[in-house]
């Protein structure tokens, strides 16, 4: 994906109160999120000290964002069944040519969910993304408590 | 709402580009089968109200502190012997 430069959008609050990125991309999601169908454009910031979560950040509007993370980390064997058509959308020709992350829900410093049943998934190599409803999602959770320390300040 | 009835078998077409049909009825099941253009999404009403509400839930208006999370990686994996295993 390409790397770019997150900090020439931020206003000087947000600057003031993130550190700089350590990684950025641009992600286009033509359809939004579900139930956010006008927010196509955004951008996928990790920040130090927070992996492996990162934030996907509305373009434009630097203070709505959602937390995000890589499934992987806490669930290795997590298999999203992506739909035909979706991969047909995204333009994946290859399972490397997918990027899959799932939206965090941070109910304090103790409690988090992640919505296994909704992944974004984005082609690594456009940038085109999608929140997809897997074929498997009567197997997995839209609120997954993820394996947070007790004893995060 | 339009109210239609359908035999197995029997479509509407939606917009001249959206056809439903009834594939089966088994019980109390109608299995449909559903051929819409690519940018037409079409969801079970049920899962996409749990997402579309945990997405709502999820929009954080600021920076949010985040919770810490213990990373199996930050440890290197055990060696592994051997590795019959085609990778995708």
């Amino acid at each position: 994906m390409t790397s770019v430069n997150a900090m020439e959008e931020m206003d000087t609050a947000e600057r003031d109160r993130t550190s700089e990125p350590i990684g950025c991309a641009d992600v286009r999601l033509p359809a939004g999120l579900l139930g956010f169908e006008h927010l196509k454009e955004y951008r996928l910031i990790a920040r130090p000290g927070e992996a492996p979560f990162c934030w996907l950040q509305v373009k434009g509007h630097p203070s709505l964002a959602f937390v995000v993370i890589e499934p992987f980390h806490f669930l290795p064997d997590y298999q999203p069944d992506l739909p035909q058509p979706d991969v047909d959308f995204l333009g994946l020709h290859s399972p490397e040519d997918a990027a899959v992350y799932v939206i965090v829900t941070v109910s304090g410093p103790r409690r988090a969910t992640a919505n296994l049943k909704g992944p974004i998934v984005i082609n690594r190599r456009t940038g085109l993304a999608k929140q997809v409803v897997i074929a498997n999602a009567a197997q997995y959770s839209v609120a997954h408590p993820l394996p947070v320390s007790a004893n995060a300040d | 709402m339009l109210i239609l009835s359908r035999k197995a078998g029997e479509s509407l077409v939606i917009d001249g580009r959206i056809h439903v049909k009834v594939v089966r009825v088994e019980g109390d099941t109608v299995k449909l089968g559903v051929l819409a253009p690519a940018d037409v999404p079409v969801h079970r009403q049920e899962v996409y109200e749990e997402i579309q509400r945990s997405n709502q839930a999820a929009l954080t208006r600021q920076s949010a502190v985040l919770p810490k999370l213990p990373l199996p990686g930050a440890t290197p994996p055990a060696p592994v012997h051997h590795q019959t295993t085609k990778q995708l």
